[in-house]
């Protein structure tokens, strides 16, 4: 079986019968390697998630399940294979598709499911201190189990050799940042490599959700990633309809957006304030980029009662329609906002000290952001054109069109440069919509019962790719993959050559989630 | 006044005012930045809460680390001492010879290292081989801009050169080079922009602070009030080595001794706020040049003594 049967088969079902938006094959466990290898290789899909589900209940053992997407042609495929109860392996999908690596090591410390012929089956999520055969996404593992203090290798990569050193970073940091060790060999002050050990905070999140209706699974999801709030919950409430097949009404449609573009108005300011402010010392940047950052969060406050953008987003549509007042505060917020950081960024821009620190620092070259799946921020700064807002638009950006802001040379400018486009687009965005929202209801029913689907959002960080599968209306599995999940191991590539001092500079320019990979 | 006594006025105000010009380059910074800052006495408040405050020491250090604040503080005291800041003719005039300055420098470099090197964390080691590297950069550049004070001046100790120097600057233009890099050496030194940043939280890109990581306590008040120190013996220096001038003479009277503390305050100050500017107007340059750096220091150091010389034999 390869690709191309896949995709005749798929071709011959009836649009009405694909679920969630998303075609979706079963394959034997022996061609699954073969057929995903097939996509990607020739027909120029991209791994954009892969997650297991523990489906023993319907005597159907495990399933493993690849999300293709073709951004190009924007379309989606769901590639799944089942594995029996009691051998559950498959041949690894890593060593011919590197995106698979992450998420296949997550599926082994979460369902015990083994990819067969990984080259780099370690442990993720698990440290040390969790016992061996502790499948916490198995159904018979229950959320509240006290667990054995274990005292399993965790072991990380070194290097030896006269004058190489190593340097432990973390858990706990300097600055108010979540909990990451980064272990850096280092020859000199150049690093030779980087590796990062995550998970630190765990919350079971994947677990909690099971079980739980569509409303009360929001707030969870709303609160997986601080800073992502609304991408997420927009990606949640899309794999809901798709499941629901309920049509989102335009003016509620347009409100997403605003949130959304909101909400990466908001965390561009703070990246490109941290930055130049905090990763080089450009202090002014960061004194000033921060008070803008704030009247923003102060505005989502005033409107929202809190300050991430959290709480309008809801399955449907939105949770309240915005008066005209609401509007054009928040028009007026946002355009105060944009036109200060502008200019800041355009201070920023005339310095050449600060250009010579952001040049070359951090290059992560096409190839590498290909093989490893990079989404968001990172991809496009290394020359790949991905934007779901332009490859996959729903309603709001079929209409509002906005073009993928790309640059070439991969290095942390071309990120920051980047940031400072779409920030351009994002107010401009803002403008439009909060200008011309048609009348309309802003929320439809929504009650997902039974079935899988795919919700994609274009976080400020990235692509936010949730899979969701309903079982008689409450959540049987869901799988929020934040865009940080992609891009967490691009860090081995694109620090090793730098010197450590400017490794703060490259993280920054990345600025991904740990709680957001955390689930 | 005696030399003595003028010596004792000077260390006091140096010591005294030393907190105040970290306090007022932090401010000033924050000011420069629209923020509102906190108050320029705060690092005041900050060394005497450290005093009181219980010491964590590593297990796994030896004396060295005990040693460290004492040696560090007492070179800084040293030069408070030695150098002419507020008086021309203290007790210790004549010798202050200033290779015995910059070895009085190295003295607290090295043993700082060496106090970053004993716990053995990855901090302490990492920010002290960034230390060394320019300490050995930067060495060169200031002996070679005493050198032309000195050959301008015809005396190799540092006060001798303030006092022929008479009307400063002015009066020597040659020495121009060697006053700007003189500022490149002070920056170096004491742990400032472009070469280390004193305010980062980010231990890898850390020179200075990642050398006392380790400190606690009243220990590390005393690194603190020696860098503090060392800030305003170079700044009065500095300010000295341009207008040399309100300095404590013998015959002078108490009218004179409180216009000698004012002016010190006002030279200080003013070199705290120039230096908050910098600080606020340019990135931390990226580790690797500071061998750039380095080296244009050295050549205004080298220009600023050739001119000396050549006007010297002409």
């Amino acid at each position: 079986m390869t690709a191309h049967d896949v995709l005749r088969r798929v071709d011959s079902t009836p649009a009405a019968s694909r679920t969630g938006g998303c075609p979706s094959t079963n394959v034997p466990r022996e061609a699954f390697a073969r057929v995903c290898t097939d996509f990607v290789a020739v027909h120029q899909y991209r791994l954009a998630s892969l997650f297991a589900t523990d489906d023993r209940h319907s005597g159907s053992g495990f399933g493993v399940h690849a999300v293709l997407a073709h951004d190009a042609n924007g379309t989606r495929m769901m590639v799944s294979t089942s594995l029996p109860e009691h051998d559950p392996g498959y041949p690894s999908l890593t060593a011919t598709i590197m995106a698979a690596h992450w998420y296949e090591r997550y599926a082994m410390d979460m369902f015990g499911i083994i990819a067969i012929g990984h080259p780099d089956p370690r442990r993720l999520v698990h440290h040390e201190n969790i016992p061996e055969g502790v499948w916490p996404l198995r159904k018979d593992f229950a959320w509240n189990t006290r667990l054995a203090h274990g005292a399993v290798p965790y072991p990380m990569h070194h290097v030896a050799g006269e004058g190489v050193y190593e340097i432990p970073v973390g858990p706990i940091h300097a600055g108010i940042i979540e909990p990451g060790h980064f272990r850096f060999n280092v020859a000199g002050e150049r690093i030779m490599t980087l590796e990062g050990k995550l998970f630190f905070t765990h919350k079971g999140v994947e677990k909690l959700l099971e079980g739980k209706t569509i409303a009360e699974a929001l707030p969870y999801i709303e609160r997986l990633s601080g800073d992502m709030a609304a991408a997420h919950a927009l990606a949640f409430c899309e794999a809901a309809e798709a499941i629901a097949q309920c049509v989102v009404p335009k003016r509620a449609a347009l409100l997403r957006a605003l949130v959304l573009e909101l909400e990466r108005l908001t965390m561009h300011i703070h990246d490109l304030a941290n930055i130049a402010g905090n990763g080089t010392g450009y202090t002014i940047m960061a004194a000033q980029g921060f008070r803008i950052k704030e009247r923003l969060m102060r505005c989502s406050a005033t409107v929202f009662g809190n300050r991430f953008w959290r709480g309008h987003i809801s399955p449907g549509g939105v949770a309240r329609d915005l008066r005209i007042e609401e509007l054009q505060m928040i028009a007026a917020v946002a355009r105060d906002a944009y036109r200060d950081m502008r200019d800041l960024t355009t201070m920023a821009l005339a310095s050449d000290g600060l250009r010579e620190r952001l040049e070359t620092t951090g290059i992560l070259t096409r190839d590498v952001a290909i093989a490893y799946g990079a989404v968001g921020i990172a991809a496009r700064a290394s020359g790949i054109a991905c934007d779901v807002r332009h490859d996959f638009p729903d309603a709001a950006y079929r209409e509002l069109a906005p073009v993928p802001a790309i640059e070439k040379t991969g290095d942390v400018f071309a990120r920051f440069m980047v940031r400072v486009r779409e920030m351009d687009s994002s107010a401009a965005l803002i403008e439009r919509i909060c200008g011309s929202l048609p009348q309309s209801p802003v929320v439809v029913a929504c009650a997902p019962i039974q079935g899988m689907g795919i919700g994609a959002v274009e976080s400020w960080r990235g692509e936010v790719c949730t899979a969701l599968i309903m079982d008689d209306g409450r959540i049987a599995r869901c799988f929020p993959r934040d865009p940080s999940f992609c891009n967490w191991a691009l860090f081995g590539e694109l620090g090793p050559g730098n010197i450590v001092p400017d490794f703060p500079l490259c993280n920054k320019s990345l600025n991904l989630s740990y709680s957001g990979t955390d689930l | 006044m005696t030399p003595a006594s003028s010596t004792i006025i000077q260390v006091a105000c140096v010591v005294l005012l030393a907190p105040f010009a970290t306090g007022m380059v932090r401010w000033a910074k924050a000011r420069l930045q629209g923020r509102r800052g906190a108050s320029p006495l705060l690092p005041y408040v900050t060394i005497a809460t450290l005093l009181r405050k219980e010491m964590v020491v590593s297990p796994v250090t030896s004396w060295v680390f005990h040693l460290t604040p004492f040696v560090v503080l007492g070179t800084a005291l040293a030069l408070a001492a030695l150098l002419p800041l507020m008086s021309a003719f203290g007790a210790f005039a004549g010798h202050d010879d200033f290779i015995f300055v910059s070895a009085l420098l190295a003295l607290g470099a090295v043993f700082l290292v060496l106090g970053g090197l004993d716990p053995g964390s990855a901090f302490g080691g990492m920010g002290a081989s960034r230390e060394m590297t320019i300490a050995a950069l930067i060495e060169p550049a200031m002996i070679t801009t005493f050198a032309a004070f000195a050959v301008a001046s015809g005396t190799g100790s540092v006060s001798g050169m303030l006092a022929v120097g008479g009307a400063g600057i002015v009066a020597q233009p040659a020495l121009i080079a060697s006053i700007a890099a003189l500022v490149l050496v002070m920056l170096a030194e004491n742990a400032r922009y472009p070469v280390d940043n004193p305010a980062t939280h980010l231990e890898l890109t850390m020179v200075h602070e990642a050398m006392v990581l380790e400190y606690s306590g009243p220990y590390l008040a005393m690194l603190e009030l020696a860098s503090s120190v060392k800030l305003a013996v170079f700044a009065l220096l500095l300010g000295n080595m341009i207008v040399p001038n309100f300095l404590l003479v013998s015959g002078i009277g108490a009218v004179g001794v409180l216009l000698a503390i004012a002016v010190a305050i006002a030279k200080v100050s003013v070199a705290m706020v120039l230096l908050a500017l910098l600080e606020s107007s340019i990135p931390k340059m990226r580790f690797y040049r500071m061998q750039e750096y380095c080296a244009v220091a050295f050549l205004l150091a080298f220009a600023g003594l050739v001119l000396t010389v050549t006007q010297v034999l002409v």
